[in-house]
């Protein structure tokens, strides 16, 4: 079978966008992590993101990230218009078959993952235009104030909400992504399986909360 | 006390015609009575009226031949776990009920006459891989080659599959994933099945795909359905066999 | 006149050897010459299937399920034979031959039999090499039980799954074959006439049961794998769309139709519970090696079954057989629980079962070990019954389950129209009057993998065959014949369904024909058919149309073909003035009640041959001959 042919086969379709969902996961664990530095106060977080956005690399890193984006995109929307011509007629009346067995996975997270995805998309656009593209603050040393620029964007209560709701449905996302990404990629035992699906649901906990509790921490530290 | 069960069925005249929901009313249903019983009692309700019967497929009648499989309000198989369609019995439900019977809905499936579909296409999957190429004559004394207790039963837990395709009716995708998966899985487990491991996989998700399934999403809806209750680790067995393929 | 098995001469050890030796060759370059037909996709038509295609001969594959998976077989439970004496207990090829002979009552040939024996050891290492996942033990090697009330553990067995297991297995093999380009499917396909042109089959004419069309299909040599006709008595364990139709209108078309009486009744299946049923479910033999069989002794003691003390209950199989006990054979079984049940001792309301008690079992064994060994079985049967098992005793009576007589075939499976072989349950050829269990499976795949691939080529190899196309005249004649009967059908447009008639011819068999036959009795069912099948050809109503897939339309048919082949089931049943294996005459009875057979009349074949609906059939004999196996009186006391 050619490369070519393999990765547009269904089990290769999944398999790319399992892999392109776990480094967007791994970009969102280091993205957390840099963020995290904001509690630590301005010096700490703004010459992290200069160290950051002046290294040679990142233009590499970025490019990396949206070739990434888009292959998960591409290949989801692609995957998920192809599975709807797999049933072109509707069932007339649906029901869960989880009501006859608990041993389906199937989640109202599983089931809105194109929705919960192409909100992310939107998130991440206006997310990139408030902040990458945003206002540019300089700080005393002459590098970008993105400590203010935080607090500037987060003293608005509309936007912490709507990164709260962002945050949510990003965890949706994960909430079945990261145990079904393992059972695309064939991980699976009947020991570790279970395990795997219960870290997944932890990992979107601490990502979801960590995430979501920046806005009201900014929030808050802005107002005092 | 006989009961009354009041239905809405799928009636559509042949392929690509269109079709749309009938009402009917069963009259004298027992409790003791299978599901396609009851439908028999209605048909020849209809026959006597001289009106086209309802067809479905059916011949078992015992959840081994895979032949029958409609949705029954919504669920393939209907509400009883590990159970077949000729399995659920009337007892299953209340007097003066509504049920509602579709088809198995798939690209892959096309509707025949109204309950009727075709699975044809899973044949064509196993002929793309699903056997052990040997020829009568050939085989080795069956006791030369022993295999491990729990690797037969485990085998065996896939092999009894009984291509009904309600795994595809449940899933959202209409994906074969599971039928497919659990011939790998057979035949991958015993060592008879393993020379031909890489081409089998292979060859068998080429030619699901062709047949138009979706893709697997994990969601294991088509576990809960099926009447053999195979898992869907072995989706990920498949999966990873075909992942190794691929890189040997 | 007498028919000639045309059975090798010599040991009987050797027969099949020497056989093979004579039989004519066909090259590998030639076989792709040769077009060959199979009907029917179950054990004895897949295995066909497969082994042909393997061997390089172009093959069409006819069903009429929609995948060659759904086949009947895939339904049998308990398990399949071989003389494999994995157990060091003492079985043999010789043993098996034996127990087969014995357990079909001195009413089969024996040279098949030996055959059928020797093939049984190859069929295991056929398919486990497939992949067929049978029982094994923690040592890794294969399982083995003792089945059918056998003194040796010589059933191997996939759970209680066994045929679907080889079903698949030779369903796999046969569609590597369709990749490969040498079977071709056409599934959806009912068989309605054989063509026979210069006395040769020829070919099949079909119906598409999609499109309704009427297709002619040419060949040079045609295998009927097509099962049996357990479903003329409309209650049976057998898969609803069973049918005789393929067989019967072979029969019409010249192939003679043997020892249709010999059909078998199994004992333990789940009771009638109404008129809705549609089958009846087989609860697995193995059961009888643990429950024990009791009845009230009182006549129509009603108590539930936990109040009636030990002393009050008749264990009647461990009282009449004591050295076999609940195992005795399935015609014994199954004539013991209709006579206590004729004596108003049957339990249940209808009065028309008897109870499989488990109770001391779980005492002995523990509920888990019984749950391990049964617990799918008791899962079935209660949820057909909503009793539970556990707690209340099973309650089981007799169903038809299988047929042993089917077209009479020669020691090459072929019939009596050359170039037509009939496999499997179709054929009449190996259990004799009664089949043990756990050999059918052995039959079939013995027919399809190890006996069809040398007797067919040998016909090939050794036969003119001019060229024959479909648009040859007999096709059109038999394409219209099948055509007319359709419209038939069809034009009658009476008042009642052809289930009604199907129910009514049903159980004119199963009263009169059933597990206790008589003279006068089948007399009256003679002309009982008769009117019925009168009364159908006047009163049927088919809705429906013919140019679309219609069950309702194709299951007239097989019904009207019941209609005349039920003619022919009685009137063997009353010509077989003995009683043997699953045909009891009243008349023909020990003091005790067992089955008197009447060596110097009856050791023959009955093979009929069809001169006309309605018309007497003839009569034909094949002489049994016995020179391994002295007939004598079976007993299981
Ligand atoms: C419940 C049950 C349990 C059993 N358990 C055992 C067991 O444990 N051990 C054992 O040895 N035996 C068992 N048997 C018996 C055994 O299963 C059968 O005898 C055997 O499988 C018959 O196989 P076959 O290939 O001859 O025919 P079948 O499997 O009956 O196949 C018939 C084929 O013919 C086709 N066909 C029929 N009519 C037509 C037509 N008109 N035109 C075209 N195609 C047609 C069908 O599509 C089908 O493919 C059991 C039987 C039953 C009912
Ligand atoms: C930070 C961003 C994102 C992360 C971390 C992420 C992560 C994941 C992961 C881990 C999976 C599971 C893969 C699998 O089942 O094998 C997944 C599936 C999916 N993603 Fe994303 N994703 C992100 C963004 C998006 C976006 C922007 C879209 C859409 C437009 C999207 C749409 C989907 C869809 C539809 C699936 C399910 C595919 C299927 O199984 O049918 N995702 N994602
Ligand atoms: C509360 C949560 C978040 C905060 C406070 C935050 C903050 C920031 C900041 C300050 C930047 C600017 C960095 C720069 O321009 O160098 C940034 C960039 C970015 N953020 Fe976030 N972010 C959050 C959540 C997210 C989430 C959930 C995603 C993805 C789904 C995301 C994706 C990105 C991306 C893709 C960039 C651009 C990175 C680059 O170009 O190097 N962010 N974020
Ligand atoms: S996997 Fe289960 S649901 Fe799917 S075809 Fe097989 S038995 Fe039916
Ligand atoms: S329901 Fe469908 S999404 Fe996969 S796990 Fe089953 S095939
Ligand atoms: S009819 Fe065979 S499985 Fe239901």
């Amino acid at each position: 079978m050619t490369p070519q042919k393999a990765f547009s086969s269904s089990i290769g379709s999944k398999f790319l966008i399992a892999l392109t969902g776990v480094l967007l996961f791994l970009f969102l664990v280091s993205h957390l992590a840099g963020n995290l530095l904001f509690l630590l106060g301005p010096d700490a977080f703004n010459h992290y993101s200069h160290a950051l956005i002046s290294n040679p690399l990142i233009l590499v890193a970025e490019v990396g990230l949206v070739a990434i984006f888009l292959l998960h995109i591409v290949k989801t929307v692609w995957i998920v218009v192809a599975n709807r011509g797999a049933r072109p007629e509707r069932y007339a009346s649906r029901k869960w078959a989880k009501t006859k067995n608990p041993r389906s996975r199937k989640t109202l997270s599983s089931t809105t993952m194109i929705v919960t995805g192409t909100i992310t998309l939107l998130f991440v656009v206006t997310h990139l235009v408030t902040f990458k593209y945003g206002p540019y603050y300089e700080t005393a040393e002459g590098i970008r104030d993105l400590y203010r620029l935080q607090i500037a964007v987060f003293s608005n209560p509309g936007y912490v909400a709507f990164y709260l709701v962002a945050m949510t449905v990003i965890g949706f996302h994960l909430w079945h992504g990261i145990s079904s990404a393992a059972q695309s990629f064939g991980l699976d035992s009947p020991q570790w399986t279970p395990r795997i699906i219960w870290t997944g649901r932890i990992l979107t906990a601490v990502i979801t909360v960590g995430f979501a509790l920046l806005p009201i921490f900014t929030f808050v530290v802005g107002r005092n | 006390m006989p009961m009354t069960m009041k239905l809405k069925v799928w009636r559509q005249a042949g392929p690509g015609q269109p079709g749309r929901l009938v009402d009917y009313v069963a009259n004298n249903v027992h409790a003791g009575m299978s599901f396609l019983e009851m439908l028999d009692v209605v048909n020849e309700d209809l026959i006597r009226k001289d009106q086209d019967p309802i067809a479905f497929d059916s011949d078992c009648r015992e959840g081994i031949c895979g032949s029958c499989g409609l949705v029954i309000d919504g669920i393939p198989h209907g509400p009883d776990k590990g159970a077949t369609t000729c399995q659920v019995h009337m007892r299953r439900f209340k007097s003066g009920e509504t049920i509602t019977i579709e088809p198995f809905r798939a690209k892959a499936f096309p509707v025949i006459k109204d309950l009727v579909v075709d699975r044809t296409a899973f044949d064509r999957i196993i002929a793309a891989g699903g056997y052990v190429s040997m020829n009568v004559g050939g085989a080795p004394d069956a006791n030369s080659l022993p295999v491990a207790k729990d690797v037969a039963d485990h085998a065996m837990d896939s092999a009894q599959c009984i291509g009904c395709g309600a795994c595809v009716a449940a899933c959202k995708n209409a994906a074969a994933h599971l039928f497919t998966s659990a011939k790998i899985t057979h035949l991958g487990l015993l060592p008879q099945g393993e020379a031909e491991r890489d081409r089998r996989v292979v060859r068998m998700v080429d030619q699901m795909d062709s047949e138009g399934f979706g893709s697997c999403s994990n969601e294991g809806e088509c576990e809960a359905v099926c009447p053999k209750e195979i898992p869907i680790s072995n989706i990920a067995r498949m999966n990873r066999d075909f992942l190794k393929a691929l890189v040997r | 006149m007498s028919l000639d098995s045309r059975t090798p001469s010599g040991p009987i050890a050797d027969k099949w050897d020497r056989r093979k030796f004579e039989n004519k060759l066909v090259s590998p370059a030639n076989r792709r010459k040769f077009q060959v037909i199979v009907v029917g996709t179950g054990l004895a038509g897949a295995s066909a299937a497969a082994s042909l295609g393997e061997l390089g001969y172009p093959v069409k594959v006819f069903g009429i399920h929609e995948s060659p998976r759904r086949a009947h077989s895939i339904a049998a439970q308990g398990g399949i034979n071989a003389a494999k004496n994995y157990r060091n207990d003492g079985d043999s090829v010789y043993r098996l031959f034996y127990d087969t002979i014995k357990g079909g009552d001195y009413r089969a040939r024996e040279a098949n039999v030996y055959r059928l024996a020797q093939a049984s050891v190859n069929i295991i290492d056929q398919c486990v090499a497939q992949g067929v996942p049978f029982a094994r033990e923690y040592g890794g090697l294969l399982d083995n039980r003792s089945f059918g009330g056998a003194q040796v553990s010589r059933t191997f067995y996939a759970r209680g799954q066994t045929g679907q297991q080889l079903l698949l297995g030779a369903y796999q093999s046969m569609m590597r074959q369709v990749d490969a380009g040498t079977v071709s499917l056409y599934q959806r396909r009912e068989m309605l006439d054989l063509v026979v042109v210069n006395n040769q089959a020829r070919g099949i004419v079909c119906r598409n049961l999609v499109t309704g069309e009427l297709e002619s299909h040419e060949a040079d040599a045609v295998l009927l794998c097509t099962g049996g006709y357990g479903t003329v008595f409309y209650l049976s364990t057998n898969a609803v769309n069973s049918n005789v139709t393929a067989a019967w209108r072979a029969h019409k078309r010249g192939a003679f139709f043997a020892n249709p009486c010999f059909t078998q009744i199994h004992p333990t299946c789940i009771p009638v519970s109404g008129d809705h049923q549609s089958k009846l479910t087989l609860m697995s033999e193995s059961l009888r090696n643990d429950g024990r069989v009791w009845v009230p002794k009182q006549q129509g003691d009603k108590r539930p079954p936990a109040q009636i003390p030990d002393a009050d209950r008749d264990y009647y199989l461990e009282r009449r057989y004591p050295a076999f006990g609940n195992l005795v054979p399935r015609d014994v079984a199954s004539r013991a629980a209709k006579s206590v049940c004729d004596e108003g001792r049957g339990a249940g309301d209808s009065g028309l079962s008897v109870y499989l008690d488990f109770a001391d079992a779980i005492k002995r064994s523990g509920v888990d070990t019984i749950k391990a060994r049964y617990g799918n079985l008791f899962d079935m049967y209660r949820r057909i019954t909503d009793e539970n098992p556990y707690q209340v005793p099973m309650r089981i009576y007799p169903a038809v389950h299988y047929t042993m007589g089917g077209l009479w075939v020669d020691y090459n499976l072929m019939s009596t129209v050359p170039g037509l072989f009939v496999l499997g349950e179709a054929n009449f050829s190996d259990h004799g009057a009664n089949r043990l269990g756990a050999s059918a499976l052995m039959q079939g795949l013995a027919d399809g993998y190890f006996v069809a691939p040398y007797t067919v080529a040998n016909y090939l190899g050794g036969t003119s065959l001019p060229p024959v196309k479909a648009s040859h005249d007999a096709f059109g004649a038999a394409k219209a014949a099948a055509q007319a009967r359709i419209d038939k059908v069809l034009q009658v447009k009476g008042k009642r369904t052809v289930r009604e008639f199907h129910r009514a011819i049903g159980t004119i068999c199963w009263d009169h024909v059933g597990m206790a036959r008589n003279e006068a009795s089948l007399t009256d069912a003679i002309s009982q058919i008769r009117q019925l099948r009168e009364a159908f050809w006047q009163d049927v109503t088919v809705p429906g149309d013919v140019n679309n897939l219609n069950p309702g339309l194709d299951y007239a048919g097989r019904v009207a073909d019941y209609m005349e082949f039920a003619e022919v089931l009685a009137l063997d049943a009353l010509e077989r003035r003995e009683s043997c294996g699953g045909h009891f005459r009243e008349e023909f009875q020990t003091p005790d009640g067992e089955a008197l057979r009447k060596d110097d009349e009856y050791s023959y074949v009955a093979a009929w041959e069809f001169k006309g609906v309605g018309a007497q059939p003839q009569l034909h004999k094949e002489d049994l001959v016995f020179e391994e196996v002295h007939p004598t009186q079976r007993s299981y006391k």
